[in-house]
């Protein structure tokens, strides 16, 4: 139980100021924005957006100024994180680069990536996704089918990824692929990753339309696309530990309790505050909000002072996604049935009802969560 | 990965020396003591006396008061392990109710009793009225170890607290128990005189005794749940079938899992409410404070973590657990009971609901992280 246990962590008061900085600077950016763009979180973009954070030097905080960063503190990026995330400012754009692309190139390419597409990421200018699953690869990623063969300067790659998001406006797509052969011994052997131009030839994007009708994700195909040696992440054969330590890096943030934020603001200002159901069910949500606040703050800091919390991360994504499951059904619950068609909390609850049950599959299936958290138990 | 090691956050998370001896001693002494043959003499209706006496000798009832006052000195912080341990090892003792009431006593300059101790604040759990020179009059239910104490802690709204003999002829007693076999008795007050009144105002606490009472409970209540999680899953991978551990089965796992992830929630909230406690502890009087909200957080993750909890527990351990052999009841009983005691979880839901109402979409983000709406 050791294993799951998340301390406190305290905001030092610097972090006040920078709070109000940001939250002021986010009230008159995005002074129109209408509650149904807010409700799309952090799965919003706008690369304009995104720019203008670069430009508030709010993109690549922690980051070493030699590679275009700002050199402040963890917990300085996470209290601009969870200020942008809560007023559902559109932060998809940048979202990938900046969480994980960046610190892995700063992790595993630190002479050749890193000082070379960094500082555009910070900038808010360059836009990488990430290309893991395939279609028939999903929670067991070990199973990669996509392959790249060393040729004179690089290397080719054939294969397909899916439920690649942002790939239609990314600049890289960071692949995970197999390099070596399989190896029956050792499932994680043989496993690199590539950063693939995506607008090198022989790369497709082709667009998948989620239930709602909308393009946030894609099926990127791959046909003998050239990618140069410069372009291996880390030393070949190193993919899988690369992989396990991004994942570990995107559980724990403020975007996974927070996606569902912008319905429960409207479930607040449609409450009456005489209803005792509606006081008790959006009390209890408060409650969820406060803790799993502390919990992913309590990570960020664990993270900060070089602790590995790959279980207490997995316990708060597991928990977060329930908090942001639970809330379209709670509108319907409160507000189902009586609701005036076309409100901002129609909108906004249009909009969640049908794209929250992406919220326990990406970045790590609830059952693949769950089966880290037995692991942490003493169970497997 | 992101973080050069060079911008080290501080640690300042880490329990304080007295805080690991106070752990160390109750910890030890529970667990040679508490036995499940001494929790079912309890249950027989026997007082667990021998014990009282040893959690005095230890100084535990105490913990919280000032040196001066004869007490530990101890923090919020740096006592909560004996309020967790009371959880934790079904400590049927009125320990927690002496703690606050004896801290409570002393800030209020008020003599200590060397005696198990009760708690009550009017205005809740029946219509007992204190006035200001020390009139008692109404009842008050589910009066923790009343039987057990001559003494009580009665606070009110204004900042009133009084100690009162519960022994005088005008206070008559109703036994009466929770679901663990815990005294919870009904008092009825007729025009009864305190034994002394003082004044106390804690940052800007209202009813001392119920944000306090929730307090404690919710530390009791994650003792409570950390002991059915490790019973749940010391079971799970010693109880074989089909030829393996049930605990390797997924379906058992996830259980486990979903459990954990509530725990984990109350531990969180019962910390950040802890440090809010201690923080208020140092706060000048009338001073704004998060110690509110934080516990009404506490009080709910904890009463929510608790029926999750008691119903994957007893699932897991299948019939073997439905059993007064078995120990799993000591502490589901208690978990039953606790989630309910100073305010459900239900009820500060609606205290804090109404107050996120109130703060609306615009000022619920403000509120959220100055923790307090």
């Amino acid at each position: 139980m050791q294993a799951l246990d998340i301390r406190p962590c305290q905001l030092d008061p610097k972090t006040q100021a920078l709070r109000a900085e940001v939250r002021e600077f986010v009230a008159e950016a995005l002074k129109d924005y209408p509650a149904h763009e807010r409700a799309k979180n952090w799965n919003g973009a706008d690369p304009q957006f995104s720019r203008k954070l670069g430009e508030r030097g709010w993109l690549g905080m922690t980051w070493p100024k030699r590679y275009g960063g700002h050199e402040r503190s963890a917990l300085e990026r996470y209290v601009v994180l969870e200020e942008l995330l809560a007023a559902g400012a559109p932060v998809n754009a940048h979202w990938i680069a900046e969480r994980q692309s960046g610190p892995l190139l700063m992790k595993f390419s630190p002479d050749v990536l890193a000082p070379r597409l960094m500082p555009a990421i910070a900038r808010g200018e360059l836009l990488f996704c990430i290309g893991m699953s395939e279609p028939n690869v999903g929670s067991d990623l070990a199973s990669v089918q996509t392959r790249a063969v060393q040729t004179e300067g690089g290397w080719i790659v054939n294969g397909s990824k899916v439920w690649t998001t942002g790939a239609h406006r990314c600049h890289y797509m960071v692949t995970l692929l197999r390099t070596g052969p399989k190896d029956a011994s050792n499932r994680h052997a043989g496993l690199s990753q590539l950063l693939i131009d995506m607008h090198a030839t022989g790369v497709t994007v082709r667009p998948i339309y989620n239930m709602l009708g909308e393009h946030d994700f894609n099926e990127v195909f791959l046909d003998d696309v050239f990618v140069p040696d410069d372009f291996v992440i880390g030393q070949p054969g190193d993919g899988w530990k690369q992989v396990g330590a991004e994942l570990a890096l995107e559980r724990s943030g403020p975007e996974r309790y927070l996606s569902s934020t912008q319905l429960y603001l409207e479930m607040l200002d449609a409450a009456d505050p005489q209803n005792a159901r509606h006081s008790v069910s959006l009390g209890r949500v408060a409650a969820r909000y406060a803790v799993l606040r502390q919990m992913s703050l309590g990570v960020a800091g664990m993270l900060a002072r070089g602790d590995n919390p790959a279980t207490p991360a997995a316990l708060v994504k597991d928990q977060g996604a329930l908090l942001e499951q639970s809330l379209p059904d709670l509108a319907h619950d409160l507000f189902g049935g009586t609701r005036e068609p076309g409100s901002p909390l129609d909108q906004v609850m249009r909009y969640l009802t049908q794209t929250a049950p992406s919220f326990s599959l990406r970045g790590g299936t609830r059952e693949i969560l769950r089966g880290i958290i037995a692991r942490g138990l003493g169970l497997r | 990965m992101n973080q050069a090691t060079h911008y080290q956050a501080m640690d300042d998370s880490a329990p304080s020396e007295l805080q690991s001896i106070i752990a160390d001693s109750v910890e030890r002494l529970f667990a040679e003591q508490i036995s499940p043959q001494l929790l079912a003499h309890f249950d027989a209706g026997h007082r667990a006396t021998a014990l009282w006496q040893q959690v005095v000798e230890q100084g535990l009832p105490g913990a919280l008061m000032a040196e001066e006052a004869g007490g530990s000195a101890a923090s919020w912080l740096e006592a909560s392990p004996v309020l967790r341990a009371v959880g934790y090892w079904s400590a049927p003792l009125p320990l927690s109710e002496t703690m606050l009431a004896s801290l409570l006593l002393a800030r209020a300059g008020l003599e200590v009793p060397d005696e198990p101790i009760t708690l009550i604040q009017t205005g809740r759990l029946g219509d007992l009225t204190l006035t200001a020179d020390g009139q008692l009059h109404g009842r008050a239910f589910n009066v923790p170890w009343a039987r057990s104490s001559q003494w009580a802690v009665v606070a009110d709204g204004t900042g009133h607290v009084a100690l009162v003999d519960l022994r005088q002829a005008t206070v008559s007693l109703e036994a009466g128990s929770n679901f663990a076999g815990e005294e919870r008795d009904s008092l009825h007050f007729v025009n009864a005189r305190a034994h002394a009144i003082g004044h106390l105002q804690i940052a800007d606490v209202q009813e001392p005794v119920w944000l306090f009472g929730a307090l404690i409970r919710a530390c009791m209540l994650v003792g409570a749940l950390e002991s059915s999680l490790d019973k749940a899953v010391n079971y799970a991978n010693e109880r074989a079938q089909f030829g393996k551990a049930i605990g390797k089965f997924q379906a058992v796992q996830q259980q486990l899992a979903q459990m954990a992830g509530a725990i984990g929630a109350a531990r969180m909230a019962t910390q950040v409410a802890l440090r809010s406690a201690c923080e208020a502890q140092q706060a000048e009087a009338g001073a704004r404070s998060t110690l509110a909200f934080d516990v009404a957080v506490a009080k709910i993750c904890a009463g929510e973590a608790a029926t999750l909890a008691t119903s994957v527990a007893h699932q897991v351990h299948g019939a073997i657990g439905f059993t007064h052999e078995h120990t799993l009841h000591f502490t589901t009983r208690r978990l039953w009971s606790w989630r309910d005691e100073f305010g459900s979880d239900s009820q500060w839901a609606e205290v804090l609901g109404q107050a996120a109402i109130a703060a609306g979409g615009k000022g619920f983000w403000a509120g959220l992280t100055q923790r307090q709406f």
